[in-house]
């Protein structure tokens, strides 16, 4: 990963542009009042703590008292698993601590158990300086002690006020006191600065605000310490910064915000203390003041990550391997998902695709694999049209696909590693001859992949849905990178993975390009589409509206083009387009 | 973090009907005076008895009975994988009543027409019943593929339409007048599967372990096989990674058809040897229950199937021999596939806990040690 320095700040920098530019739609209006939120919800009068100590809180936090103590906690699963080996810290009113580690670390079992979802087997927690004991979820809300989890447990098609009244609701008669709800809602939103559109369906507010919602929910519930499970996993950078902004003045009342997270920026964003977690172990902890990147990832995987070496590419003036021409995708109603469409992409190279989520990726990735038939447009594939709609034809031409929705669409959790590996070429010697398998080929290339790639699982033939989330997404990379497609489409590849995984995914799309594929990369992580790509073009509402190389273009330029504020008018990213200028202003002349 | 892994269908299984038979003791003691003979019954009724007697020395008693209860188990077995097929692509197709009786039908008309050819009519016969079976288990398929038509609609319509099909024709003419009630003409001795070599039990016997094998073979090994599983464990995957959902549905309850198909040439070659008009129906939903309780796992089914097929010549055999009334078998049948249709039983939740509460180093010997407590497990499947 790159950009660990510039990550935080830069990004902190964007200048959102005014709300109310004749912006029609409701989902774009957020983010734009959310950047105004920190100035807002400072510390209030009743903070007895004076602005400037809360940005330092190093030395502020002396002062507070104890939060919460986890004392040498114990926990090993019955098929003798140990998730935590006698982990310990300590978090004082008013700090954000981060919990770091990669995927199967023991970050969420810590969690578990300081919620009451799981029982340590030894070690002791103390909050607000009592021993606890939690049986249960309703035990450590008591106390004081909320979850966010990672997936959010609201009701969609209900309210924001409703969502929020849940479990408390005020009683008419038999029937919910909507007015009443509606007023506790915000009043709890007025109490904490988290504004919120209290009477909109949750289900319509963007992934943020959604997110917002959740933490209200466990303030409302009188949550004095608030955890958190990789709470940024499905925000965009603009949201995370919006996210961080209100954990913050949220520690500035007084609370304390425990998360889990294994991006490191993040770490030196929001987060006051942090500890890491190494296969159940605590590998380090203390200040996030003057924490080098290096040193977190040493803590983090035992060795230092070694810095990713790419080449750009100038692929201009190459046959396209891949053509997108006028591709349209139109909905029942509102604009179209996909407006006009126009890109190249040349074998051995990676075009990335910059965009806030919902302005099209998922229909363009879609399309690309032949789930969805596009209303017009045509797809070349090396200069012959490519069937529209036919998944099947699709991947039989060449076609690979890196799911947005891997866990759901990119595997069956019920089968074996080996069948799971075996669905990309299972029609084709040596997986099979004549209609039957060779299971003994199967498994041997299977384990194979196990140890190649470091996937934790017992042997060849262990369940997918026994591995953890990040072994899962290994696997399902693995082969989609193993078929050698002749262009692959990757969707948000490393959402969700950690941070070793996400470098060795990094060097294996480089790989692929390097031994001639094409490589549309679709991804909310600028840092890394800046890192891979060789050329970006931005995608808003369904238009590509810019077009850069990806050396000549720094993080503000591609945000602020995300947001559609200069041009929606489409252009098209064929190998022969020009380039769109940079920002002349402040831009710095890229990174 | 990997979560614990769930017990073994098997053992899940075992400790359901060990549920359910202490349930069933519970209610013989309230209904009977003699709830240990009448349990003693239904357990080994139908299983046959060696006895001693001065002249003849040692010999199996209840042959008869047990050979009854075996056939029983080759038609469950058929049964079970014709349902199993369907599960497998997670589709609920109900057809297996309809497959076998028009399957039973051609292939006792092609019998019935047909010269003996040495005797080895029979196998043509079986051709024809695996053909009428799979084609009629198309049709649904097709309907559901082609016209969106839910196949727990369609196939519980078909069975009604193959049920009246097979009554209209024996009762419009393809029927025995010399019979004394309705029913086909009866096959020639020679038109029957033969017997194996030595016994008096018919070669269809043989499918018990054939078909099941068989249809192992055909989910773990082909290509077939692959899609069905991994359409019917994801869809959206299947759909995703460009398999042929389609065909794999229309495929996979045509595959069912085949086995019901099976099934039917046992009735007519094996068992009856002609088919009465008033052929009860139903008997596919038993293969349904059979192919729950083994899992949806093809290896599993004979053992089901047997253990179903136990249950009722032991109840049977209760009927005869204790005060306890027939009925009360079916409720402890229903109360097995009840109590093994749970998910979630008492036992693990139970096992759990136990776990969770033993000290770590014993824990570790037993839990990690999945590898050296297998041989018992293996054990209880054998056995």
């Amino acid at each position: 990963m790159t950009g660990f320095s510039s990550a935080g700040s830069a990004r902190g920098a964007i200048a959102w542009p005014a709300p109310g530019s004749g912006l029609p739609q409701a989902g774009r209006g957020y983010p734009q009042e959310d950047s105004q939120l920190p100035a807002d919800i400072g510390p209030g009068p009743d903070s007895t703590r004076p602005e400037s100590e809360i940005a330092s809180s190093s030395q502020a936090v002396a002062v507070q008292p104890l939060l919460l103590d986890v004392q040498a906690l114990v926990k090993r699963y019955a098929n003798g698993v140990l998730a935590n080996d006698a982990v310990s810290l300590q978090l004082r009113r008013g700090q954000v601590h981060a919990i770091l580690g990669e995927n199967g670390a023991g970050k969420s079992s810590l969690l578990k158990m300081l919620y009451g979802l799981e029982q340590p087997d030894a070690g002791q927690i103390v909050f607000d300086g009592q021993p606890r004991h939690f049986r249960g979820p309703a035990d450590a809300l008591q106390a004081g002690i909320g979850l966010v989890p990672q997936h959010l447990q609201l009701l969609r098609s209900m309210t924001v006020a409703e969502n929020l009244a849940l479990g408390q609701e005020p009683m008419r008669g038999l029937r919910l006191d909507h007015a009443q709800a509606a007023a506790a809602a915000q009043r709890a939103m007025q109490q904490y600065g988290l504004a919120v559109p209290v009477q909109a369906r949750v289900g319509e507010l963007p992934a943020g605000l959604q997110q917002r919602v959740a933490l209200l929910k466990a303030l409302h519930r009188g949550a004095r310490l608030l955890l958190l499970d990789e709470p940024t996993a499905l925000l965009t950078p603009a949201e995370c910064d919006v996210l961080f902004a209100s954990l913050r003045a949220l520690a500035a009342q007084g609370l304390g915000v425990l998360l889990i997270t294994h991006k490191m920026a993040e770490v030196e964003a929001v987060a006051d203390r942090y500890t890491v977690l190494r296969a159940g172990k605590v590998t380090g902890s203390g200040s996030t003041q003057g924490l080098s990147p290096q040193a977190l990832a040493t803590m983090m995987m035992g060795h230092a990550l070694p810095p990713l070496q790419a080449r750009r590419v100038d692929a201009r003036g190459r046959p396209a391997r891949l053509s997108l021409q006028g591709l349209t995708v139109l909905r029942p109603q509102g604009r179209p998902a996909l407006d006009r469409v126009c890109l190249q992409i040349a074998g051995g190279e990676i075009l990335g695709i910059a965009g806030v989520e919902g302005n099209g990726q998922s229909e363009l990735a879609d399309v690309l694999a032949g789930l969805c038939k596009p209303t017009s447009g045509t797809l070349l594939l090396d200069d012959s049209q490519l069937p529209l709609g036919q998944a099947r034809q699709m991947r039989s031409r060449g076609m690979g696909r890196i799911g947005e929705d891997r866990l759901h669409d990119g595997l069956a959790p019920g089968l074996s590693i080996a069948d799971n590996l075996a669905v990309a070429d299972y029609r084709r010697p040596p997986a099979s001859r004549l209609g039957w398998l060779d299971a003994r080929w199967l498994a041997r290339r299977a384990a194979e992949v196990l140890q190649r790639d470091a996937v934790v699982a017992r042997d060849p033939k262990s369940l997918m849905r026994d591995l953890s989330g990040g072994n899962m997404q290994k696997l399902v990379m693995a082969r989609e990178i193993g078929a050698e497609p002749r262009c692959l489409v990757a969707n948000q590849p490393t959402r969700g993975v950690d941070v070793g995984a996400a470098q060795r995914l990094h060097s294996a799309l480089l790989g692929l390009r390097d031994r001639g594929a094409a490589v549309l990369l679709l991804s909310a992580d600028i840092d890394e589409l800046l890192a891979l790509s060789d050329r970006i073009a931005v995608l808003f509402e369904g238009r590509l509206v810019a077009h850069f190389a990806a050396d000549a273009v720094s993080t503000r330029t591609l945000g602020l083009y995300m947001t559609g504020a200069f041009g929606t008018q489409p252009i098209a990213a064929r190998l022969d387009a020009p380039f769109t200028p940079g920002l002349p202003a402040a831009d710095g002349g890229g990174r | 973090m990997s979560v614990a892994p769930a017990s073994s269908p098997g053992t899940r299984t075992g400790g359901a009907i060990g549920l359910a038979l202490l349930v069933a003791f519970v209610l013989l003691c309230i209904v009977s005076t003699e709830p240990v003979n009448a349990l003693r019954q239904l357990l080994t009724g139908a299983l046959p008895m060696p006895h001693w007697s001065a002249e003849t020395g040692w010999v199996w008693q209840r042959l008869a009975r047990f050979t009854g209860v075996l056939n029983n188990a080759v038609t469950l077995t058929l049964l079970g994988l014709a349902m199993l097929f369907g599960l497998r692509a997670r589709q609920f197709s109900m057809g297996a009543d309809g497959q076998m009786m028009l399957a039973a039908l051609a292939a006792l008309a092609t019998g019935v027409w047909l010269p003996p050819l040495g005797g080895f009519s029979w196998l043509l016969a079986a051709v024809v019943a695996m053909a009428t079976g799979f084609a009629w288990g198309l049709l649904p398929g097709w309907l559901k593929t082609r016209f969106d038509a839910n196949e727990i609609v369609t196939t519980l319509m078909l069975n009604i339409v193959a049920l009246q099909l097979f009554r209209w024709i024996i009762v419009q003419g393809f029927n025995d007048p010399a019979a004394g009630f309705l029913a086909t003409p009866a096959l020639q001795p020679l038109a029957l599967a033969p017997n194996i070599p030595g016994t008096q039990l018919s070669c269809l016997l043989l499918l018990l372990v054939l078909a099941p094998l068989a249809a192992q073979a055909l989910l773990a090994k082909t290509t077939l096989g692959f899609e069905i599983r991994v359409a019917g464990d994801s869809l959206p995957f299947a759909r995703q990674a460009g398999l042929p959902v389609a065909r794999t549905v229309i495929l996979s309850m045509a595959l069912g058809g085949l086995f019901a198909g099976l099934a039917g040439l046992q009735l007519s070659h094996g068992l009856l040897g002609r088919l009465p008009a008033d052929l009860p129906a139903g008997l596919g939903f038993q293969g349904l229950v059979v192919a729950l309780l083994a899992g949806n796992e093809p290896k599993r089914v004979p053992i089901a199937a047997f253990g179903y097929a136990l249950l009722e010549g032991g109840a049977q055999a209760m009927e005869r021999n204790s005060d306890v009334p027939r009925e009360l078998v079916k409720v402890i049948q229903a109360l097995v596939v009840l109590l093994v249709a749970c998910e979630r039983l008492p036992l693990r939740e139970l096992r759990t806990w136990a776990s969770s509460k033993l000290p770590a180093a014993l824990q570790h010997r037993l839990g990690t040690g999945r590898g050296s407590a297998s041989p018992r497990a293996s054990a209880r499947e054998a056995s």
